[in-house]
């Protein structure tokens, strides 16, 4: 059960970040010797499992490595620091590929004529050109997507319903009879978002002095009716499945879909009718898949992001360990062929198209440093 | 004669040469990390070089900032765990160490085999039972129909699981530390008039005083870096400083200020470490003087 | 022996069993106020059980312990008005030498003032200097320590003090000052001390009384004397040291007839019913040589060895039907021969012991 806690944002993990970073100076001397046939990803789990490497592993003759990362920002830095000497593949959240590392040269252009018709296939609204895996100018290709998933918040839907917690949205987390009611999901990033807007503020845009102290006034008030804080997708599952609490704040496909698939249907993801996002309600994140500007790069990395394509191995990503999530691809027959209804419950495609069309795309929060700390510290202070 | 000159010879004794590997090992392993985040504490804020301009920044602001409620929660659990692992370990030692006999090793595999399972999957364990609806608020409700909800993401559960993670650890150090009280004494005492009493307070306790101060600085130390508690049962009721350490490394992407609170969290214990030996000679009390 | 009314502390058909072994086997025994009781006896004679028996470190299987005519057994052993030194002396290593002393008015809550004082005034009495107060228990001597664990008794102001072997550890020399010291602190304070020993010897510096124990029983109780001169066994008559042993039967009413030919004996008087049994001679009252003639107790043999012990002499000789023979001499007596002659040896009947086991 404990593998299956293994999550995108899930800070245990805080281990293996680390010894990649005490890694990083020694690491491109031998990876020199035989870039041809070594690869070395830094992705958000799913890509690091072995049902993905293994084969490819196999018909590669390569040699794989990857790592799991623990947050855009971070992962960002780390390449910003020095390590596009480590890594050949980097896998992140949609914006910062062309709004931060391509313009800084962090990453590279990768072959529009080889995969822009693989675009095509993928769900419509993914379809060529999809600007977040377009450069600013529209002319270079940036990456590949793969899985995404509104985020926005969890109910169980026996205690809230479906269409309570679509048309009022994160107001439900400010209404006094739900203190100690919920739990917050410590996803730190997502939570300065959807505490935004949960004070009416758009988060992806730069915020006056008013908006910043009603989202600090947020923060404080959505800590201190926390019952629970937990990192812990599992945790915050079972809590709502045993009764603790009714909804989690923040969370989505990614995090419901485990409690989902073991059978618990009254776990869901809801994603705002609207909100404060030019009348939008809820946030989509797309995973987005760019080759590193390695100046000793490997011959492998375009042949990856091409091999997880392949219908068999989307369905692999979208069903790793731990964690369900719909993927682009499913635009295509031959990889909707691979799921059951089992899984497309889990994943809750019956309503993603409604909740992608009330969402908007996860972006970069130009005041993030500032409103962390206040964030961070409405945690620390908070009263229990 | 012939020793002299050999010391002569051979400057370092073969126990110096042959510690050399294990220095050189624990200079770079530990020595130099510690080193690094000293360094990096006095860097600019959400910077990640250490080559700049060294400044006092951060550690103004971890001062101004309301991180004193982190180390206050970080040091009260602490306290109260060590306190209460004493409480609970002193009997169960005393027990392994004069009374159980042969049943002290099996006592002592199961409490060491829990161990070998990774410490969250233990405290999950305990959130399986506390949880409501649990184990023991299901078992509760259907045998005496009692609830025992709401124990779960409270401070008394941090509380519960740092006690129970790290019972060994004051444990063991109290078990040796009672088996080298000698029996003869404690006899002697009693000769002389003390009550049971007397004997703890006046032979037994300060004789096993190296056993209970090890026992004691180990969890302390422990607990005071604890996390896994905290996130785990206690739904973070209260931010423990490991917590905000870990989350300036990640989230905030401000290592200097995350090195600021390791070094203060570092020198926090390092300074409750040097007062209790300052008070307590152990040398003393072994009988090396 | 001693008057009903005198008698200090009682022993009445004491057992103490360990599962099936009796370490101590139905042992009665009076002791007086103020006297010097020793008990010896080799190892797993059951004297230390004895000992934690008395203490009340172990309770008795059955019998009675009465002090001063008032039942002891059930009182625990921190509200016995009664103290030991342990063989191990165990002080508390934690504590200086003046708190190790104060240690028994610390816990019957003497004042620290007054604490002080009695402890100054027994550092006195055990001629250790005043600054060893604040000394640490390690640092000092195996005789410091002694007396420290003697002053640490002593302040408790038992009515009985009991000793387990405590000088065992010290060397020769050390022990032969310290069994005197305790002595005169016996004589100084008054106050009763049972003391447990290996060493007849030992005992018979210090002792008024002694009790052999053997076995779990007691054997004897006697004074030195008495048990010197008038052994009750084979055991008893050996256990002081070396002795020239005979096995005898009886054939007149003071004499007996070595069993293995050496030749007939007068003794002055015989136990009664003697039949068959030992004829003890130790060896300083044996005389050699010129000295021997005209004894009635006499026989040749040929010397063949010596030993210097010091202040005396020891003379080995084999009579003819092949037994040795031990002679012990002042150094101011010596036995002026060669190894290889022919000699005579002899004994007064006086000096014949005879015991029947």
């Amino acid at each position: 059960m404990f593998k299956n806690k293994i999550n995108r944002r899930n800070f245990m993990q805080q281990t293996g970040v680390w010894a990649a970073a005490a890694a990083a100076g020694t690491l491109p001397k031998f990876a020199r010797a035989a870039r041809d046939k070594e690869l070395n990803i830094y992705c958000w789990e799913g890509y690091n499992s072995d049902d993905v490497l293994d084969p490819f592993r196999r018909e590669f003759g390569a040699k794989v490595r990857a790592e799991g990362l623990t947050s855009d920002p971070d992962a960002v830095n780390r390449l910003r620091a020095g390590e596009t000497k480590v890594w050949d593949l980097v896998n992140l959240n949609n914006p910062w590929a062309r709004e931060m590392m391509y313009p800084e040269g962090l990453i590279k252009p990768i072959s529009r004529e080889r995969f822009e018709p693989m675009y095509k296939d993928m769900m419509p609204a993914f379809h060529p050109p999809y600007s977040w895996a377009m450069d600013k100018s529209g002319k270079d290709l940036l990456g590949m997507t793969q899985r995404f998933g509104p985020f926005n918040f969890v109910v169980n839907t026996n205690k809230i319903s479906r269409s309570m917690g679509e048309d009022q949205g994160f107001n439900i987390f400010l209404d006094p009879k739900m203190k100690g009611r919920y739990g917050v999901l410590t996803y730190d990033n997502w939570n300065i978002y959807h505490m935004c807007v949960t004070a009416g503020v758009d988060p992806f845009k730069k915020h006056s002095k008013a908006e910043i102290a009603s989202y600090a006034k947020v923060c404080k008030q959505i800590f201190n009716g926390a019952k629970l804080l937990t990192d812990d997708l599992v945790a915050m599952n079972l809590a709502m499945i045993n009764g603790e609490i009714d909804a989690s704040f923040t969370g989505g496909t990614y995090t419901a879909s485990p409690a989902r698939f073991d059978g618990a249907k009254q776990i869901r993801g809801i994603t705002p009718k609207k909100g404060p996002m030019n009348g939008k309600g809820g946030i989509v994140w797309i995973e987005l898949t760019s080759v590193v500007n390695n100046p000793d790069p490997s011959g492998l990395s375009e042949d990856f992001l091409a091999y997880v394509q392949r219908p068999d191995v989307s369905k692999k990503v979208a069903f790793a360990e731990g964690t369900y999530n719909p993927v682009t691809q499913m635009g295509s027959d031959k990889v909707m062929a691979t799921f059951n209804k089992e899984e497309l419950d889990a994943i809750q495609w019956d309503t993603l198209e409604e909740e992608m069309s009330n969402s908007t795309d996860y972006d970069i929060n130009p005041d993030y440093s500032e409103m962390y700390d206040i964030y961070s510290a409405a945690k620390r202070e908070r009263e229990g | 004669m012939a020793e002299g000159n050999t010391s002569s010879k051979w400057r370092f004794n073969p126990g110096a040469l042959a510690a050399i590997p294990a220095s050189v090992f624990l200079f770079i392993g530990f020595a130099g990390p510690l080193a690094m985040v000293v360094g990096y504490s006095f860097m600019p804020a959400k910077t990640f070089s250490l080559l700049q301009i060294p400044t006092l920044e951060n550690y103004v602001s971890v001062v101004t900032d309301s991180y004193y409620l982190s180390f206050f929660w970080s040091l009260l659990l602490a306290s109260i765990s060590v306190f209460l692992l004493f409480i609970i370990c002193y009997p169960m030692a005393y027990g392994m160490a004069k009374l159980f006999g042969k049943w002290a090793n099996l006592i002592t595999a199961l409490i060491v085999l829990p161990l070998l399972i990774s410490e969250n999957i233990r405290l999950f364990g305990w959130v399986l039972i506390l949880l409501k609806n649990g184990i023991l608020d299901g078992t509760l409700k259907y045998l005496f129909d009692i609830t025992a909800s709401g124990l779960l993401f409270t401070v008394p559960a941090i509380v519960l699981g740092i006690v129970y993670v790290y019972l060994p650890f004051m444990l063991f150090p109290l078990v040796i530390g009672i088996s080298m009280v000698p029996e003869s004494l404690k006899e002697a005492a009693s000769d002389l008039g003390a009550s049971r009493w007397q004997i703890f307070k006046e032979v037994e306790i300060p004789l096993s005083m190296p056993g209970i101060m090890i026992g004691g600085i180990l969890t302390f130390i422990l607990a005071l870096g604890s996390l896994a508690e905290s996130k785990i049962l206690g739904g973070q009721a209260v931010i423990m400083i490991a917590d905000d350490i870990e989350s300036s490394f990640t989230f905030a992407q401000n290592w200097p200020k995350g090195s600021v609170l390791s070094v203060m969290l570092i020198a926090l214990s390092g300074i409750i470490v040097f007062i209790l030996f300052r008070k307590i000679d152990l040398d003393q009390i072994i009988g090396r003087r | 022996m001693t008057d009903r009314a005198e008698t200090f502390l009682e022993l009445k058909g004491i057992t103490k069993k360990f599962g099936e072994f009796t370490a101590v086997n139905n042992v009665n025994l009076q002791i007086t106020e103020g006297e010097f009781f020793t008990l010896v006896g080799p190892s797993g004679s059951g004297k230390t059980t004895m000992i934690r028996l008395l203490v009340g470190m172990d309770q008795p299987t059955s019998g009675d312990i009465n002090l001063k005519g008032a039942r002891l057994n059930d009182v625990p052993a921190n509200k016995r008005p009664t103290c030991m030194v342990f063989q191990s002396l165990a002080l508390f290593p934690h504590r200086s030498v003046g708190e190790n002393i104060e240690f028994p008015l610390k816990i019957a809550k003497v004042a620290p003032a007054q604490r002080r004082e009695r402890a100054h005034a027994l550092l006195e009495q055990l001629h250790l200097p005043l600054d060893f107060y604040d000394k640490g228990i390690n640092q000092c001597s195996g005789g410091e320590r002694q007396r420290v664990a003697l002053a640490r008794a002593l302040a408790f102001d038992p009515e009985l003090l009991f000793f387990d072997e405590p000088l065992s550890a010290l060397d020769f020399r050390l022990r032969k000052a310290l069994e005197k010291e305790l002595k005169d602190i016996h004589r100084e304070t008054g106050k009763t001390f049972v003391y447990i020993t290996h060493s007849l010897e030992e005992a018979m510096v210090m002792s008024d009384r002694i009790g052999i124990m053997k076995d779990g029983e007691l054997v004897q109780i006697g004074t030195p004397h008495e048990i010197y001169n008038k052994p009750i066994n084979k055991f008893v008559a050996q256990f002081m040291g070396e002795v020239n042993t005979l096995e005898v039967e009886a054939t007149g009413p003071t004499t007996v007839r070595d069993i293995n030919g050496e030749g007939d004996f007068e003794v002055n008087s015989m136990p009664d019913q003697f039949n068959r049994g030992y004829l003890i001679v130790r060896p300083e009252v044996m005389k050699l040589g010129p000295g021997a003639s005209g004894l009635p107790n006499i026989l040749k043999g040929k010397f063949f060895n010596d030993y210097a012990l010091g202040s005396r002499m020891q003379y080995q000789v084999r009579s003819s039907s092949g037994d040795q023979w031990l002679v012990e001499r002042l150094q101011d007596e010596v036995f002026e021969g060669q190894f290889g002659d022919t000699v005579s040896l002899g004994w007064r009947p006086e000096d014949s012991i005879l015991v029947s086991d």
